[in-house]
């Protein structure tokens, strides 16, 4: 590529720098938040020096930790959906991967279609149909609506690690004994392992960044994080720094995975359509 | 690779899969179906009422918020899909310049993505409050606030919806198109530029025509879920000012979880999902020829 002269290469720093503080800005400012004394919240202008306090933390999840059940919650739910969507996963995306039958074409392009519909439209008939047998406020009631984006996630994603696993190994395998379901746990399911935690490590983060299925299901013992945090905005005033730093602990896990799964994210946010 | 003919076992491999989203979505749609035919309203009793035959539907269409709501999703949808996609090439081609620490900047331009939609709905409510930094530096810039700061005034809480999901799935888009551009063989760019063609000769000739796939199937993505927005509403504004900022979604959210107008709401729901599943095809049939799917 042409190098560009000094003085261009100058401006494309300096609108760098631009986008950069348009985009991390406001999160650096959301961090402050959650360790600045409440008396600096609204000063006109903003204070942005001041001495760090921890107590909203303190307060929020270790005495007496009022976020901390929204925060194991947060994990239950969480973990389950990812590990539930597993056998389900596993399964159908060794199918579509290594089979060609009749209405495959149809089968991708119905899970694929389940990211194209409104949430709340399948949720309030879930909800009334959850209440009427009385699991509505459980954990299972959310895990399970969970599973609406999680399976078809997971089975977009493996599809594309299954594909790299060559066939002979497979066929080795019977050809020494074993069946199609002993070759696939016991041969395409360890060399993909890879694959597998990748697509649960997504599937955990937007079971855990999602708050339109338990804002409804979610009983009063079962609010995930997102949903605990509205329990701040009181009538009596906004609890801010609560809010943030409640937020802040919602933030963390997603962002430390992202950065992990690294050249795994395109693929990822793309369904797996995208390499 | 060889693939293998199987009778049965594919589809004995698919079904506990497709078994369980059934349950979870289909019926739960043919409920929603069945019952937007009949009077439900859980304020009134348990029990629907009876069929009314067309009624919800028609009655939708009569509601000035539903109208609003309908108006305001698409007023949102395609104007943001549009920015967001202008704005991510321009940041995708900047960070294609190979800047020195622009791997770092990369790396950090994910952080918006990876929150989660309510809780960034949380973090700009908090600067657009009265007193906030955004409602600050308009000041310094003498820009008018109204009164009732940018949250409690029509037309600039919206604007402000806008601006926290153009600043959440801007990278988005970003990061996809930079994956995208460095895609393109190195030496089309450079047979080109030996050619004497200009930077927007290339992109427009060379880069774009290359990530049409890409792009469009992005730009898909994003309109379907924005088209759905609801988390940055209900933390942001709860659909107000009044009813200003209502997408359909929490439109449908409120009839049917607040007013508990179960029969209606389930009518709305199937309104969006027809409408959603229109666009779509729309889509699928301008943009993409029958071979590229």
């Amino acid at each position: 590529m042409k190098k560009r002269s000094l003085f261009i290469q100058f401006l494309l720093y300096v609108l760098l720098v631009i986008v950069m503080l348009f985009f991390i800005g406001p999160i650096v400012w959301f961090f402050m938040l959650s360790i600045r004394p409440a008396l600096t919240n609204r000063t006109i202008p903003p204070t942005v020096i001041f001495k760090p306090t921890f107590e909203y933390f303190y307060y929020c999840f270790i005495n007496p930790g009022v976020s901390l059940k929204y925060l194991i919650s947060s994990l239950i739910v969480s973990f389950g959906s990812s590990l539930l969507s597993l056998p389900f996963s596993i399964l159908s995306s060794y199918a579509i991967s290594r089979f060609e039958f009749k209405g495959k074409n149809f089968i991708t392009l119905f899970y694929l279609s389940l990211f194209f519909g409104p949430p709340v439209a399948y949720l309030i008939p879930y909800f009334l149909i959850v209440s009427r047998i009385g699991l509505a406020g459980t954990y299972l009631s959310m895990i399970l609506i969970y599973q609406t984006f999680t399976i078809p996630f997971s089975i977009l994603i493996m599809k594309g690690f299954f594909d790299e696993v060559p066939v002979e190994i497979e066929e080795a395998a019977m050809i020494d004994g074993t069946d199609r379901l002993g070759a696939l746990i016991r041969v395409v399911i360890p060399i993909s392992l890879p694959g597998i935690i990748v697509s649960s490590l997504f599937a955990f983060v937007f079971s855990w960044n999602n708050a339109v299925f338990p804002l409804v299901l979610s009983g009063y013992t079962t609010k995930p994080l997102p949903i605990g945090t509205f329990n701040f905005f009181a009538t009596t005033g906004v609890a801010w720094n609560n809010i943030a730093v409640t937020s802040v602990i919602t933030m963390l896990p997603p962002m430390i995975i992202f950065m992990v799964l690294g050249k795994y994210i395109v693929r990822g946010l793309t369904f797996g359509a995208i390499k | 690779m060889p693939k293998i003919k199987y009778r049965f076992l594919p589809y004995l491999y698919v079904l506990p899969s497709m078994l369980i989203l059934m349950i979870i979505i289909i019926y739960p749609l043919c409920f929603s179906l069945y019952y937007s035919f009949q009077h439900w309203n859980l304020q009134t009793s348990p029990f629907p009422g009876g069929f009314v035959g067309f009624a919800n539907y028609i009655n939708v269409f009569k509601d000035q918020t539903f109208i609003q709501s309908f108006v305001n999703t698409f007023k949102l949808s395609f104007p943001i899909v549009i920015i967001e996609f202008v704005l991510g090439l321009g940041i995708a081609l900047l960070f294609n310049e190979k800047l020195k620490g622009g791997n770092l900047f990369r790396a950090l331009l994910i952080m918006p993505i990876t929150i989660a939609p309510m809780v960034t709905g949380f973090l700009f409510r908090y600067l657009f409050y009265k007193n906030g930094l955004i409602s600050y530096i308009l000041s310094l810039i003498g820009i008018q606030i109204p009164n009732e700061g940018i949250l409690g005034n029509a037309i600039t809480a919206f604007l402000a919806i806008a601006f926290t999901d153009i600043w959440q799935w801007t990278p988005f888009f970003a990061i996809i198109l930079f994956a995208g551009l460095q895609s393109i063989p190195i030496q089309l760019n450079e047979a080109a530029e030996i050619d004497g063609a200009s930077f927007s000769q290339i992109l427009w000739y060379i880069s774009l025509p290359h990530m049409k796939f890409v792009i469009l199937f992005t730009a898909m993505i994003r309109f379907a879920i924005t088209f759905n927005l609801f988390d940055i509403i209900k933390a942001e504004t709860m659909g107000g000012p009044g009813t200003a900022t209502r997408t359909l979604s929490y439109n449908l959210y409120y009839e049917g979880l607040v007013n508990y107008n179960i029969g209606y709401s389930f009518a709305i729901a199937w309104i969006m999902i027809f409408t959603i599943i229109i666009i779509v095809n729309v889509f699928i049939k301008f943009t993409f020829k029958p071979e590229e799917l």
